[in-house]
């Protein structure tokens, strides 16, 4: 389980930047310094007004919870999770273990007839694409320009939103950033212990170690646009379709 | 690019000349039917979202008292943003203005011998006219949301905050695209979509940089949050070497959990999502060469005008705007004409508020005067910012001649003094029994010649001239004239029947 989730980058050598020096450094100092005064001489300005204002615009309950989701969870969030994703054009699979994710793995290969499959550094995921088998190339460490030429991507996800059927990328975990981005089908797969309920609960468990990821990444369907005439058009940048493979139970890695 | 083309906005003036723009926007049919279209989906798919939050009052309450407490600290805040986020290993600028700005871009390309730019959808950028600057310095620059990128290859500016093409027909896109990527003549959007795809996936491959605006800045964490649904903006920050950030700074929330309250808000609002498809949150930048992501990200921390509206109360409740688009939907104006009307990247009732600020209320004197106050935008911002009041207030600023221009210099607004001095004279004799009741029976009496068939028509002629906004108002429409006995004469006359007795007034009993 834990294995499945967490794959921490090697702590490589860092890469080297070029950090302002001199002259522009000290005119960026410069800069700080006066925005800064601006906002602390406008904001004292206006510090009479403040009380005039707030009478007339009190908040009349600011203590009240914030708007939780009408919908009771009666369902598991599994099941949750699929509902919410099926509604915005995604597809999800639910099974009950890791064999049974290869054999839908191997049905997704199938159905988007896949030939060249670019996975994320996870070893659960690279492991389950070489059970799946089929004819198909995998490619590991693609390089950015490689992913152009691939029909898919196959990742794993570090937490799921049952609410709105979301994904969620943590990028100090896994190598996933492009894998789920380039190519035009993204596979996920996601253990069910890892769905929670809510955003508010992700956003605190993303936090909860302190070290936030460089790149977090929410993913809910697939690429959508409605910018001509407001007509849905589904896979205008990113992967025009979403598979998520949810596994019930998930067996210590091999 | 293309010199030969028109330039943006083509039609269209500035927002000096709102009223002239209004004018030949209300009769082009095409942007009516887009805008009817609009009102419709947006305004039903917003409401079907909001429903499914139970306590969507509260929801706002509680985003503008996160915006409340941040602006009224915002040089605290901004500063806990600035040191995380360069921690983390981003570099932060400060700029004044969009000409600082689009110098410190400029140079920071330059310096990089970057010369192809990919560019996802940012008001800020816009605000800037920061795509002029890139060209004329000779940099390479292509927006890729689909909407921008449509309107850069059409040379014109967005009409709209979230759907920036919505002025355009599928068939004038289908034709654009036909000359500028000699595609097949079609009108399948998916194909039009797919023809986009393609060209812009070289674009992405090939581009040293990538610019992008930022939604949210959580000062906390010193993270960025990007919000989109077509996938351009991850491209965008994580395939190119260089990222670069543009954010207004009154984009800085305190916590990563406020962000919480405004995914549920601000999808809904602008595009009736409950989220949209991706969301990326950007925490400086890569750790070591084996991580994916940018070398570099740079954030330029920008006021352009935006420190100076924290001065008053009224004007501040603007910079809570999270750029949602539903204030643009659900006004009964800007149905009517339009984005391009206002002359400003802002458009809208916010717009209306912004642009002033921004510009200098001078260059924009109409526009806070382009609101029947209905108060339908006020209903609708997620964070409850009140722009019939905004809108007052700058109106009071234009009639007193009190308004401040950008860099706080009095700038020549064309007052209003008659206006001024008519409705200190309104409020002076109205407060005043004998001189309201006088005042009626002379009204009634100079209203006489102006009544046909019980209703005041057309005022034009010598009348008109006298009294602009009668004769400018009775231009479309008729007046209702005063009655012919008023209540304080018939009531002193015993000839208002008492409320007790429903039989006479129906209409009043049922209340």
């Amino acid at each position: 389980m834990e294995s499945f989730i967490k794959q921490g980058s090697d702590p490589k050598e860092h890469v080297t930047r070029e950090p302002q020096t001199g002259h522009a450094a000290a005119q960026n100092n410069h800069a700080r310094q006066a925005m800064l005064r601006s906002i602390r001489e406008h904001l004292e300005a206006s510090a009479p007004f403040d009380k005039v204002h707030a009478e007339g615009h009190a908040p009349q309950n600011s203590v009240r919870a914030s708007g939780q989701i009408t919908r009771t969870a009666v369902e598991a969030p599994a099941e949750l999770f699929r509902q919410a994703l099926e509604a915005v054009n995604g597809k999800c699979t639910i099974v009950t273990n890791e064999t049974e994710a290869a054999t839908s793995l191997r049905q997704a290969i199938e159905l988007y007839q896949l030939k060249r499959i670019a996975v994320s550094d996870s070893p659960t995921i690279r492991h389950l694409l070489q059970q799946a088998g089929g004819n198909v190339t995998i490619l590991e460490d693609a390089e950015a320009k490689t992913l152009f030429d691939c029909d898919a991507g196959v990742t794993g996800a570090q937490w799921g939103i049952a609410e709105t059927g979301t994904l969620v990328l943590e990028s100090k975990d896994e190598r996933h950033r492009l894998v789920s981005l380039v190519p035009p089908v993204h596979i996920g797969i996601i253990p069910a212990g890892q769905i929670r309920r809510t955003m508010a609960e992700v956003l605190e468990a993303v936090s909860r170690e302190g070290d936030l990821s460089r790149a977090l990444t929410f993913i809910t369907g697939p690429s959508r646009t409605s910018d001509i005439e407001l007509t849905l058009a589904i896979g205008v940048h990113g992967p025009g379709k979403l598979h998520v493979i949810v596994i019930q139970e998930v067996e210590p890695t091999v | 690019m293309n010199p030969e083309l028109p330039e943006p906005a083509k039609a269209y003036g500035p927002a000096e000349v709102f009223d002239q723009n209004a004018r030949r926007a209300l009769v082009d049919p095409q942007l009516r039917s887009a805008l009817r279209h609009l009102a419709v989906t947006f305004g039903q798919k917003r409401a079907q979202a909001i429903s499914s939050v139970d306590d969507w009052e509260g929801l706002r309450e509680r985003a503008r008292a996160i915006k409340d407490q941040t602006l009224a600290q915002l040089d605290k805040y901004l500063e806990q943003f600035a040191d995380n986020a360069a921690r983390a290993g981003a570099q932060i600028h400060w700029a004044h203005d969009g000409h600082d700005v689009c110098r410190l871009i400029v140079q920071l390309l330059q310096e990089r011998g970057a010369t192809r730019v990919v560019k996802s959808k940012s008001m800020a950028t816009e605000e800037i006219h920061l795509n002029a600057a890139l060209e004329a310095a000779g940099i390479d620059t292509v927006e890729t949301d689909l909407g921008e990128w449509i309107i850069q290859l059409a040379r014109e500016t967005p009409s709209h905050i979230v759907v920036p093409a919505i002025h355009k027909s599928k068939r004038q896109i289908a034709e654009l695209f036909v000359a500028k990527l000699g595609i097949a003549p079609t009108d399948d959007v998916d194909k039009l979509t797919g023809a986009a795809r393609r060209v812009l996936r070289q674009r992405f491959a090939e581009a040293d940089a990538g610019i992008s605006g930022v939604n949210f800045g959580v000062a906390e964490t010193g993270s960025v949050l990007i919000l989109e649904n077509e996938g351009n903006i991850r491209l965008t920050t994580s395939l190119p070497k260089i990222h670069i950030a543009l954010m207004g700074i009154e984009k800085v929330i305190p916590r990563l959990a406020d962000l919480d309250v405004f995914l549920k808000l601000l999808p809904r609002s602008g595009t009736g999502q409950r989220l949209t498809a991706y969301q990326s949150v950007i925490t400086g930048t890569r750790k070591s060469a084996a991580d994916e992501g940018p070398e570099e990200v740079h954030i330029i921390l920008m006021d352009n005008g935006r420190s100076r509206m924290l001065r008053n109360p009224v004007t501040r409740q603007s910079l809570a705007c999270i750029r949602c688009g539903a204030c643009l939907n659900a006004c009964p104006v800007y149905q009517q004409i339009g984005g391009h009307a206002y002359g400003s990247v802002y458009p809208g009732p916010i717009g209306a508020v912004i642009t002033p600020q921004l510009i200098g209320i001078g260059k924009a004197s109409q526009l806070p005067y382009a609101s029947s106050l209905c108060g339908a935008c006020r209903e609708v911002c997620p964070v409850k910012i009140d722009i019939p009041e905004l809108l007052l207030h700058l109106r009071a600023q234009i009639a007193e001649g009190t308004a401040l221009g950008q860099g706080q210099v009095e700038v020549p607004v064309k007052r209003k003094p008659l206006e001024s001095f008519v409705f200190r004279l309104y409020a002076w004799a109205w407060s005043r029994p004998t001189l309201y009741e006088w005042g009626g029976r002379v009204l009634r009496l100079l209203q006489r010649p102006a009544v046909r068939d019980g209703r005041i028509g057309k005022i034009g002629g010598v009348m008109g001239k006298l009294m602009p906004p009668l004769g400018a108002w009775t231009a479309w429409r008729d007046a209702r004239p005063l009655a012919p006995r008023s209540f304080r004469e018939l009531w002193r006359e015993g000839k208002v029947p008492p409320v007790s007795q429903p039989a006479d007034s129906p209409r009043i009993a049922t209340r």
